[in-house]
């Protein structure tokens, strides 16, 4: 253990670890980052962890029990400064699509029964900042290598990252793609926020907006264009809010009046 | 009365502990505790399109993110009225071998290989093995591109969509491929050795049922449409319900599996013990040097067999991608030719078989269910640690030694606790079939 270093704790509560395994798969990164800090938790890629404090605690998965908000608030009392990555820690991710509380109940009767779990307490899952306050968010499902070791060099130095206000249009215009809009196809670039490079619509696919939105997305432009084009207000919906659950039901707020 | 826990259990994807309860000598419980939150996936994929619900159905897991891809395809497809061309085929069989390299090559020498020579993790491993250690480093990279170059990104690519590709790789970055899967053989290799020197305690042995999907044609293989069962046992597919049984505990929030009431085990000791006459070349090689019986009753060759299946892996590449790139054209994405159906995909995901069941109405998904590869080995899971500790607490060893000993058991089904967990539901009414 170096003093130099600042301390750090990697966690990952309910998703699928693909934030925590993105930095792993980072091979060319990953000595470095073990290198850069004391890593004093980690527990998907080593055993020896302990409960430190820390100067950063960097927080994979949404929150989807009881005891997982309580561990999240000793890991915020911990630590000096606490990052979400990944749209589970962010937004809550695909299982807080916005389908409703009441639907969560029927639906865990579905999946679990009537069972009794002696070990934790579930509750439908919402993002980590329902219940601890967050300093830095890290979007993408899951996270993107470059775009998190960019944000964790600035941390290591002291500074607050910054990412770029455009839209997943405009790294597709960098790569010289159609617009898959213009060809009929439902695609969320214009209201997900950048970081992917536009992977999908490189791909001759349309964006399923899991990026989660842009601050300044123009939602309802988006929404009577895709009303024009004749999708039904019910795919437009479920489209919308699909990937970045309570990120963009916020940012829909505005239009559900309307629907 | 003392208890031992392990949580929680790490190098291990998902969140998961093990619990034993001692009383004297005497053993009253061991428990695998799966403590992963519940997403109820099945439930999410309801009302979608098959489109979207594959690319919810993908989250479950980021590691074996192609396999349930793939299974979802294959599963919805069939419900579909859909046959992909032969070039669809060999890409996806390529990104499944991919997805295959990365998990096993995670596992063995990341996750797993720590335990047995004695380091916390794979990185304090540097120092005495950094030749291996970056070498297997360089072998995981080289699954992550393949599985970036096919499906569009490491994790969650979207390109593998229902009907085809949206995009398919040009020509010199597949041929990139194949060299690169002649020239890690040899490490590949090394590795089967180097794991197999090490030492697999063997008092916790018995014997136990293996399952695998297997195919028509005689290969060995990844996908098929029937299991088969070490008891030599074949069985459709679609009737997987009758094979995983699943029912809840209350230490799990993964459904445990049993077949006629026992407990069995799925992953690549599974497709060894069931398949391994089929290998040739250097990995059919490698199986006959060190295949023997105790591999029918110790999970800890499990690690052995992901080894052996990593060559395995590499030497179908070449062939594989001069598969793809002998089909010049490339096929548009095949529409559905039907609006409602029913279909089950089965796939053998890096640590064992799973299931994707659809019902499709009106195009739109009413049912789903699905069946995981954790899920099935929890049982043989605890059985094992189980007789384990009753063969510690015979010798009076101290609680350290035990611990280890479970931890090395859980850990060598290479268990995937987001799978699991997500994974599971009890027999209801309404479900398909």
């Amino acid at each position: 253990m170096d003093q130099e270093k600042v301390n750090v704790g990697l966690y990952g509560f309910t998703g699928c670890n693909g934030d925590q395994l993105t930095i792993i798969h980072s091979e060319d990164s990953l000595l470095d980052f073990f290198n850069s800090a004391n890593i004093k938790s980690f527990s998907l890629a080593k055993s020896d962890n302990d409960d430190s404090e820390l100067d950063i605690a960097l927080i994979e998965g949404s929150i989807s029990n009881k005891e997982q908000a309580e561990h999240a608030k000793g890991i915020r009392e911990r630590s000096k400064m606490l990052v979400a990555i990944g749209n589970c820690s962010c937004y809550g991710g695909i299982q807080a699509m916005g389908l409703g509380s009441k639907g969560w109940d029927q639906r865990f009767l579905k999946v679990y029964g009537e069972a009794f779990f002696k070990l934790r307490s579930p509750i439908e899952s919402k993002p980590i900042d329902v219940f601890i306050p967050v300093d830095f968010y890290i979007p993408g499902c899951p996270i993107d290598a470059d775009q998190f070791f960019y944000c964790f060099a600035h941390f290591l130095l002291g500074n607050t990252p910054t990412f770029p206000d455009y839209p997943v249009c405009a790294e597709c215009r960098w790569r010289e793609n159609d617009c898959l809009l213009l060809k009929d196809i439902l695609c969320l670039g214009p209201l997900t926020a950048s970081g992917c490079g536009a992977r999908c619509p490189s791909n001759n696919l349309p964006c399923m907006g899991c990026w989660g939105p842009m601050k300044e997305a123009n939602i309802n432009a988006e929404f009577n264009l895709l009303k024009e084009k004749g999708f039904s207000v019910e795919e437009i919906k479920r489209r919308f809010r699909m990937h970045t659950g309570s990120g963009m039901m916020k940012a829909m707020k505005n239009i559900l009046g309307v629907l | 009365m003392r208890e031992i826990v392990v949580e929680p259990l790490s190098r291990v994807e998902g969140e998961g502990g093990i619990t034993i309860q001692i009383d004297g000598k005497r053993i009253k419980d061991v428990c695998f505790n799966i403590l992963e939150g519940t997403r109820l996936i099945e439930t999410l994929v309801v009302g979608k399109t098959p489109v979207e619900s594959v690319s919810i159905a993908c989250r479950i897991c980021a590691i074996c993110t192609l396999s349930h891809r793939y299974a979802a395809l294959r599963g919805l497809e069939k419900a579909l009225g859909i046959e992909v061309p032969p070039k669809v085929h060999w890409m996806r069989t390529l990104m499944h071998l991919g997805e295959c390299l990365e998990s096993h090559s995670l596992h063995v020498y990341v996750l797993a290989l720590p335990d047995f020579l004695g380091y916390p993790s794979a990185i304090a491993m540097a120092d005495k093995y950094g030749k291996d250690v970056m070498k297997a480093l360089a072998l995981k990279k080289f699954a992550n591109h393949i599985m970036e170059v096919t499906s569009g990104r490491m994790i969650h690519g979207e390109n593998p969509t229902v009907g085809g590709f949206g995009r398919y790789p040009e020509r010199d970055v597949l041929l990139d491929i194949k060299k690169q899967a002649i020239e890690m053989m040899d490490f590949a290799i090394h590795g089967v050795n180097l794991v197999a020197g090490l030492d697999f305690p063997s008092s916790f042995e018995t014997d136990t049922l293996f399952m695998c999907c297997e195919s028509y044609e005689e290969n060995y293989c990844l996908v098929g449409d029937h299991i088969r069962i070490s008891n030599s046992e074949v069985v459709e597919i679609e009737e997987y319900k009758k094979l995983t049984n699943e029912n809840i505990v209350s230490h799990a929030t993964a459904k445990h599996c049993v077949y006629n009431g026992k407990p069995y085990t799925v992953g690549a000791i599974a497709r060894i013990n069931n398949l391994g006459e089929r290998l040739k070349n250097q990995s059919g090689k490698l199986y006959k040097k060190y295949w023997n019986d105790r591999w029918l009753k110790n999970p800890l060759f499990n690690n052995l067999a992901q080894a052996i299946e990593i060559v395995w892996a590499l030497e179908q590449i070449p062939s594989v991608v001069d598969n793809i790139l002998k089909i010049k054209e490339e096929p548009e994405i095949v529409q559905p030719t039907q609006k409602d159906g029913e279909g089950v995909g089965a796939v053998e995901a890096p640590r064992g078989t799973l299931y994707h069941h659809y019902r499709i109405r009106d195009g739109l998904i009413e049912d789903a269910n699905f069946v995981i590869p954790t899920g099935q080995n929890l049982e043989d899971c605890e059985k094992y640690m189980r007789k384990a500790v009753e063969g510690l607490l015979n010798q009076d060893t101290d609680d350290e030694t035990i611990r280890l000993q479970c931890e090395m058991i859980a850990r060598a089904y290479d268990p995937c606790i987001s799978c699991s967990t997500h994974m599971v539901k009890i027999e209801h009414k309404l479900a398909c079939g």
